[in-house]
């Protein structure tokens, strides 16, 4: 009875911490991930917290009042809830919505010419057709290393009449360029933007072509494939999701266009201060002293960028899942 | 090797722009520095120290002959830059963070604005009645709202036609008194001038054309019914617009900015035979064209209606109390002394020649006497200047935020030049381009949108 006994109780007792440790194995397990997960994200979500949601935060509730200056204004300001007067202010704004008209158009000319121009060069370095190809990477990527305002300055010089050897040269060849004009400064803006950034963006294309696997490429040699159709009928589709992102990036970077045609203007007087949403937003809070309307600028701002990144995610993925069915 | 040099002159200036707004931004320390220096001192003397942010020249003469002769009052001079992104950005950033200084300058369409914004103090019990009396009164008209007064003026500028007087007598033109003349004038020289124009619309010239509406009876912005009344396409904004939508439809004027060397060029070569601008403007061609004495004359502005004269300004600085101000009375007394004295205005002149009309009435003598009258060959311009003076249409009130509007209207002025829309157009778009902003900042505003 005893060693029965005895005997079931030594057969339990293991069981017994066996069945307790691994619940505590097993709690334990849930819990260090989760703490680990709380530790690495610590950081990130306080400089989230500090440096999105609480200006985000700011910006919403400066919107939303106003130090009001009543009948002609002349009185003592008081600060008041105005609800969505200055967003409605902005948004009856022709200024701002030409403003937001010409981002649109520089989106729609400004997004293709950079995805598919990073993208051929990224193919061409990847075919082995350049040589130098250190060099030719290095050269095309160092402009990504120019500051931004520093490139602005740079084009400004080769754009404005009277200083800028381009133009003195095209003189003398008897073509009149003005890079400032009506119809020019779009374009003029497209090409610093396209200058400072086909490097970078052509850099994360050739990083994802070298992520292709060799076998793919040589498959579709043996199956009689030249250059050109490998580059855009193999190579690009496999690369599809980094020419989504860069799609994205430059998209998010594009509607915050500020620094080149803030430096223009000084150039140009076809750069007005509203010419961006950006410019228009800083020319409310600065030169107009108006800082609601620069808040509800902002915040209109972040919900169209915000709105049109969904709406491209989504489209690519619906675009992705709905190849996946053809397949 | 002039071109190089000159290249890298607006080289060092292009690069030097976007830091302006940076340093200015940072300034608000340096003042504050200077103002508790400055406290400190006047504790010690027994004198009332004051500060004084200025970007007009001749600043600095003056601020000297006022401490030379006040013991009670000592001035700190700073010299600021000039234009929105340098000195007015400076003050705003300045008042907001509670260190203006005591006295600044502020011009016309700047001052509805810092009044506003409580920048410019309500000095409507610090002005006399003895400086009031002095002082031309369509020009404390335009520092009064509501019977309230905001600043003092120092100028007021009526806009008068200057000419080219060799080449009027060279074409056989005459001096036009009439806009119609005028317009014929244009075609005359147009045909005949061998290259030349009559004028140049000025595309970043919100003052000028302001000075021409005003002239022709309009009321771009009107605060008499207790709201900010806009309307700047008014009648006589549209018959000012059409005409000189003609002149430019007709290639009878150049159509671009008068800051830009271009203009200099057309001024320098004679390629324009007139320009429609403020008396000021008779001191600074002086400057920017000695070569040309004795070439250029003044003439009153072409009226619409003879009968009844009426003008409009172009320029002009008035001196605003700031809201940050300890000693209100003695930045009063300082601002009394430097548009009403006449050892002001002579220090004034003595950093070089400058034909601004005060608006202290009482100096124009001083002013007469002091300008040299060779570089128009004899002519008393400020007799001229008096005369037109007292056409100013009383009445005139600039917008809340003029500045704004003004790179709104000519943002706009610039893409007509360019073949996009019209001068009238450009009107209109400024206006909806200034009444979000005034709603946003609460201002009771009407519309007149005809």
């Amino acid at each position: 009875m005893t060693e029965t006994g005895r005997v079931t109780t030594a057969r339990t007792a293991p069981a017994q911490t066996a069945y307790v440790s691994r619940r505590t194995a097993q709690r334990a397990a849930k819990r260090r991930p989760g703490g680990a997960a709380g530790v690495l994200m610590t950081p990130f979500l306080i400089l989230l917290t500090l440096v999105f949601l609480l200006p985000v935060g700011t910006a919403v509730w400066l919107s939303f009042f106003s130090d009001d200056h009543p009948g002609l204004g002349f009185g003592p300001a008081r600060t008041v809830f105005v609800g969505l007067r200055s967003y409605s202010a902005v948004l009856t704004d022709p200024t701002f919505l030409s403003g937001l008209g010409t981002v649109g158009v520089y989106c729609l000319v400004y997004i293709p010419l950079m995805v598919i121009g990073s993208l051929a060069l990224a193919l061409l370095l990847d075919s082995g057709v350049v040589r130098l190809r250190a060099w030719a990477q290095l050269g095309l990527f160092l402009p990504h290393a120019v500051p931004g305002i520093i490139a602005a300055l740079i084009w400004l010089y080769l754009y404005t009449p009277g200083i800028s050897p381009v133009i003195e040269v095209l003189g003398k060849a008897d073509i009149t360029v003005d890079f400032l004009g009506l119809h020019t400064t779009l374009p003029s803006i497209v090409n610093i933007a396209l200058w400072s950034n086909v490097g970078y963006n052509m850099v994360v294309f050739y990083a994802a072509l070298q992520a292709v696997p060799r076998e793919v490429l040589e498959a579709s040699v043996v199956d009689g494939a030249g250059p050109v159709r490998t580059a855009l009928q193999v190579k690009a589709p496999l690369v599809r999701s980094s020419i989504v992102m860069v799609a994205m990036f430059t998209l998010i970077w594009a509607l915050q266009l500020f620094t080149e045609p803030m430096l223009l203007h000084q150039s140009s007087q076809m750069i007005n201060t509203r010419f961006s949403p950006s410019m228009y937003i800083y020319d409310a809070a600065f030169s107009r002293n108006n800082y609601s309307l620069a808040a509800a600028a902002s915040v209109i701002l972040l919900v169209i960028t915000i709105a049109v990144s969904y709406g491209v995610t989504r489209w690519t993925n619906r675009v992705d899942s709905a190849e996946e069915n053809v397949r | 090797m002039p071109g190089r040099q000159s290249r890298r002159s607006v080289l060092a200036a292009i690069t030097a722009l976007p830091l302006t707004g940076a340093l200015s931004a940072c300034s608000g320390n340096d003042s504050a520095a200077v103002r508790s220096g400055s406290r400190s001192r006047s504790g010690r003397k027994g004198t009332t120290t004051i500060t004084f942010w200025s970007a007009l020249r001749g600043s600095q003469q003056v601020v000297d002959a006022f401490n030379k002769t006040h013991d009670d009052i000592q001035v700190d001079f700073e010299q600021i830059p000039s234009g929105t992104q340098g000195g007015y950005l400076k003050l705003s950033n300045a008042a907001r963070a509670g260190n203006a200084p005591d006295v600044a300058t502020i011009e016309y369409p700047q001052l509805p604005g810092f009044a506003i914004d409580g920048v410019a103090r309500d000095i409507t019990s610090l002005v006399g009645a003895g400086l009031r009396a002095k002082l031309l009164p369509q020009s404390l008209g335009q520092t009064t709202f509501g019977k309230r007064t905001y600043s003092v003026p120092l100028d007021v500028e009526p806009m008068v036609l200057h000419y080219r007087k060799d080449l009027f007598d060279r074409f056989g033109l005459d001096v036009p008194t009439t806009w119609d003349e005028f317009a014929d004038l244009a075609r005359t020289v147009r045909r005949t001038g061998g290259g030349r124009r009559i004028a140049v619309f000025p595309t970043d010239g919100m003052s000028q054309m302001a000075g021409w509406c005003w002239q022709a009876g309009a009321q771009w912005f009107d605060i008499s019914q207790g709201a900010w009344n806009v309307s700047m396409a008014d009648a006589p904004t549209r018959k000012v617009a059409g005409y000189w939508q003609r002149l430019i439809d007709e290639d009878l004027v150049h159509c671009n900015s008068t800051t830009s060397r271009l203009y200099d060029a057309q001024i320098g070569n004679g390629l324009v035979l007139t320009r429609l601008s403020g008396a000021w403007d008779a001191g600074a061609q002086m400057k920017g064209h000695p070569e040309q004495t004795g070439r250029w004359r003044v003439a009153p502005l072409p009226q619409w209606t003879p009968d009844q004269p009426a003008l409009g300004t172009h320029g002009g600085s008035t001196f605003a109390v700031t809201k940050d101000s300890r000693h209100p009375e003695a930045a009063m007394a300082f601002i009394e002394w430097q548009v009403a004295h006449p050892d002001a205005l002579k220090a004034r002149l003595s950093s070089g020649a400058s034909s601004q009309y005060p608006a202290a009435t009482g100096l124009v003598s001083v002013g007469r006497a002091a300008f040299d009258r060779a570089y128009y060959g004899g002519q008393d311009i400020y007799r001229l200047f008096e005369e037109e003076a007292h056409k100013i249409r009383d009445g005139w009130v600039w917008g809340p935020r003029m500045t704004a509007t003004g790179y709104v209207m000519q943002d706009a002025f610039a893409r007509a030049g360019a073949g996009s829309g019209t001068i009238l157009s450009a009107m209109r778009a400024a206006q909806d381009g200034t009444m979000p902003d005034l709603k946003a900042l609460g201002l009771a505003t009407t519309q007149h949108s005809t």
